[in-house]
């Protein structure tokens, strides 16, 4: 018989379909969410100063499309983060991880495979999510500069998933009921630089966000918004670094979950 | 020809850690399984049995490819368990727990869906698939397909757990306690069904218990695990004849919960008996079986209700009767022979 990886794809896209179908209240707050974040920012920015202010200091044009894209971004991220990293404990709490296991084909297969549509279709609703919002603000220019983000953030992905999954493995082989993720999280948030610029940060934070893909996608995404042609050549240098940490995490990924299965095996804690 | 299931001497130890302050622990090795051997003939329901910790779940999850044994193997249609993992997972149909397992949110039908998809089902066949499982284990028939699985009974998680591991029609089927904390009618129809299909020649089952009741109505062979090793195995009638030799005795007894603490130990000290097991049933009440030879029931059983009515224990049933394979159990797991 076998199992492909399609069918993997297939089954974990329909699971998330259906829960969606399922939760329509959870649906609505995953589309509303950048905007509320947008709001809560914006209010507790004007706090400390103008918008003439914060667009001197990010040398952004629209301050209120640049934190909902924003938003948009790190809610994709984050997404990603949870739905890959905390997969295989959501798993062992809701009940389902052994019977994941004992799909006929590889176990890491099916960790990596079964929450990637997850994944994808949050992210993607995360950005999408943003679209009236820039339209309203840009008209169709909006809709574009969004659509080179909602790129951005696929190939962010990539290296975010390898993380994942390395939070994933020691997630697996803890015992105790570790979410090793919700540290992770705060983390990115905090060295995103999504919210104000990474030089106001201490020098070892801004050398930490180098290792996450988040701040590389928010780069970007600040220089979609400026959009002057020297800026957008730098993109490919976000390209470059976006790959490499690709080559990287998910590197040292496949080591780690083909360590933790066997761990996991012989301690028992499925 | 492969039998459908064989386990050779499997051996399994768990390292746990035990807690000694807020920092400082201790290693300890549990033995979980001490050389476990027994085969599972094709078209049969074996029955492996033993309390809780016995090692039961233990057998299965390695049966089932979820854990590594440390010695000895284990086969499945010849299949071996550790290197050909992904054969043997293909020809087995699994429920590890009754009460959990599926996605809350998602109605029996999705939920038999999305496993059937991870079985590499696909689309006509699927439903097809779906369809018949739903009416086989009765969902259809209580209306409870298109209900969110967050809405479902205990006897109804049940039988959607055994749907999923017939969905993708495993030769084999290993259920881990498939009637656990199942009202008497659920527990029943599943019971039916693992003999009908059974019977029917294409099903092997393999089902843990410690439900002497349920093995004697429904197992061909059994095999009765205690402390990580087999201690009896063969048919029912042929372990039932290891107590042919003794009487059972059974008493349905109103306790109050203050003395229920030490009561086994306090009726081992005033029959003289080791064979005593107790088992809490419905409305608070208490059943009490104690085995002994023939000619000493009736001393045993004044002694008892003498001793219950002088603590003011409310007597609702007596019964002297032939030795079942719960008595067998007894015997076997609790030593056997006099005490004291």
């Amino acid at each position: 018989m076998g199992v492909k990886s399609t069918d993997i794809l297939r089954a974990g896209f329909f699971g998330m379909i259906a829960w969606l179908k399922n939760n329509r209240w959870l649906l609505f707050s995953m589309i509303i969410w950048p905007y509320l974040t947008a709001f809560l920012l914006i209010a507790l920015g004007m706090i400390y100063g103008s918008f003439e202010t914060y667009k001197e200091r990010l040398n952004i044009a629209n301050p209120i499309l640049y934190i909902l894209a924003g938003s948009g971004i790190v809610m994709s991220s984050l997404f990603i983060i949870d739905t890959v990293a905390t997969n295989a404990l959501y798993h062992r709490w809701l009940g389902t991880l052994p019977y994941l296991m004992l799909t006929p084909t590889k176990m890491y297969k099916v960790l990596v495979l079964e929450p990637l549509p997850g994944a994808l279709l949050s992210s993607t609703m995360g950005i999408l999510a943003v679209l009236p919002g820039a339209v309203y603000f840009e008209g169709l220019l909006g809709a574009g500069k969004l659509l080179i983000v909602l790129l951005l953030v696929y190939m962010g992905m990539l290296p975010l998933i390898g993380l994942s999954i390395i939070v994933a493995s020691i997630t697996l082989v803890l015992r105790e009921e570790s979410n090793v993720a919700a540290f992770l999280t705060p983390l990115i948030l905090l060295v995103s630089g999504v919210f104000y610029p990474i030089d106001v940060l201490p020098k070892v934070l801004q050398y930490m966000s180098r290792i996450f893909p988040t701040s590389y996608i928010v780069e970007a995404t600040r220089m979609v918004a400026t959009y002057s042609i020297p800026e957008f050549r730098a993109l490919f240098i976000v390209a470059y670094a976006l790959l490499a940490l690709t080559l990287f995490y998910n590197g040292v990924a496949s080591i780690a979950l083909s360590g933790s299965e066997k761990m996991v095996k012989k301690s028992g804690v499925i | 020809m492969a039998p459908a299931i064989e386990a050779k001497n499997l051996v399994k130890n768990y390292v746990t850690w035990e807690r000694k302050g807020f920092i400082k622990r201790t290693r300890k090795i549990v033995q979980a399984l001490r050389g476990v051997s027994f085969t599972v003939e094709k078209g049969e329901v074996f029955g492996l049995l033993g309390p809780n910790g016995a090692g039961k779940t233990t057998t299965v999850k390695i049966i089932t490819t979820l854990l590594l044994p440390d010695d000895g193997e284990a086969r499945v249609l010849g299949y071996d368990v550790v290197s050909e993992a992904e054969k043997v997972r293909e020809v087995i149909g699994v429920t590890l727990s009754v009460e959990k397992g599926f996605f809350w949110k998602l109605t029996g039908r999705e939920n038999l869906k999305y496993f059937g998809m991870l079985r590499g089902l696909k689309g006509g066949y699927l439903n097809e698939r779906i369809e018949y499982v739903l009416d086989l284990v009765g969902l259809k028939e209580l209306g409870a397909a298109d209900k969110l699985y967050e809405e479902y009974s205990l006897g109804m998680k049940a039988r959607l757990a055994l749907a999923r591991a017939l969905l993708h029609d495993p030769p084999v089927l290993i259920l881990d306690e498939p009637t656990i904390g199942l009202d008497p009618a659920s527990a029943r129809t599943i019971r039916e069904l693992l003999v009908k299909l059974a019977r029917s020649g294409d099903k092997t089952v393999l089902i843990t218990t410690h439900n002497m009741f349920e093995a004697e109505l429904i197992c061909d062979h059994v095999a009765i695990i205690d402390k990580g090793k087999i201690i009896a195995y063969g048919t029912v009638e042929e372990l039932k004849r290891k107590a042919a030799d003794r009487v059972s005795l059974e008493l349905i007894v109103s306790i109050p919960k203050n003395m229920l603490n030490g009561l086994e130990e306090k009726i081992v000290a005033l029959t003289g008996l080791r064979e005593v097991a107790l088992e809490a049933i419905e409305s608070g009440r208490t059943r009490i079986r104690i085995v002994a030879r023939p000619g000493e029931e009736e001393y045993v059983m004044e002694k008892m209700l003498e001793w219950l009515y002088s603590n003011n224990m409310k007597v609702h049933q007596v019964r002297i009767r032939e030795p079942s394979l719960e008595d067998v159990f007894i015997i076997l797991t609790k030593g056997g022979g006099r005490g004291g």
